[in-house]
């Protein structure tokens, strides 16, 4: 094998061991505290260790709808009406730097480390 | 290649990237994480690289690009990968003819890492969200693993096609 493939091969290898690296420190940077924001503009933000009852909140985001569950210590998009449907998919976010994104309807949550004023 | 032979050749790679497409739109996410696919559709932008040509290539993918979001996606979509596409067109456009065929995988490899940045990019700027950058690391990730795949896919299907035009 060429010289110049072997360096290409291990560039993407390195690409590779980068990458799931990054993606697993980056899942478990900490938080609690969940922002939901529709088209860069935050529309509410909860922090997740106060909540005690399940509860859902309907969000219209003008572009389509979303059902966001939020329950102690996780939330989720539990509805989306969206074709690709990969925010529901995501599951539920208990922490981490990795947000639930719905790109079809702008919609991003996001969890933050920050305590809620007032 | 006369004119009308490689007008309808173009013509019949277009349809087929477009099916593709559209099939792997149908396709439910492998893993439920937002742009990451397997974009069997380069796969043809590459063949027609080879076999035609740089600018010929560019008309198939923008061909596909602007009906795939016709029959397969929405307005949104189509912003997406178009900037992907264009990046990707770019950096296939710049590394082929640095690579021997054998090594197409590699030029495949880079398209693709080049196509998720202009999707993630894309996706940043239209949603305002700097935070969903936090996906960038698995997209490199899928985005090679893809990209050699499809990129052994273009070679194989490029000695095919030559051998079968014999």
């Amino acid at each position: 094998m060429k010289k110049k493939t072997l360096i290409w091969i291990a560039a993407f290898a390195l690409i590779l061991l980068a990458g799931v690296g990054l993606w697993l420190y980056l899942g478990s940077t900490g938080g609690t505290v969940a922002v939901i924001s529709v088209d860069g503009e935050e529309v509410d933000r909860v922090d997740l260790t106060k909540v005690t009852e399940p509860y859902y909140i309907d969000i219209d985001t003008g572009n389509g709808r979303n059902i966001v569950q939020v329950s102690p210590g996780a939330i989720a998009v539990v509805y989306a009406d969206c074709p690709d449907q990969i925010c529901v998919h995501q599951g539920q976010l208990t922490g981490g730097g990795i947000p639930i994104v719905c790109m079809p309807h702008r919609l991003v949550i996001q969890i933050e480390g920050g305590e809620i004023d007032a | 290649m006369r004119k009308t032979k490689k007008l309808v050749f173009m013509a019949l790679l277009t349809a087929i990237a477009l099916t593709i497409f559209v099939i792997e739109n149908q396709i439910p996410a492998p893993v439920p994480i937002p742009g990451v696919k397997l974009g069997l559709a380069n796969i043809i932008t590459l063949v027609t690289m080879l076999l035609l040509g740089k600018k010929e290539a560019g008309a198939v993918l923008l061909m596909r690009v602007v009906m795939g979001a016709m029959f397969a996606g929405s307005p949104s979509t189509l912003l997406f990968s178009a900037a992907g596409g264009l990046l990707a067109y770019l950096a296939m456009c710049l590394t082929v003819s640095r690579f021997d065929e054998r090594q197409l995988w590699i030029v495949s490899a880079l398209a693709a890492l080049a196509h998720n940045a202009g999707q993630l990019g894309t996706c940043a700027l239209v949603v305002k969200t700097p935070g969903i950058l936090a996906y960038a690391p698995i997209l490199a990730v899928s985005g090679v693993i893809t990209g050699v795949f499809t990129g052994f896919a273009a070679m194989y299907l490029v000695r095919a096609l030559r051998n079968a035009r014999n």
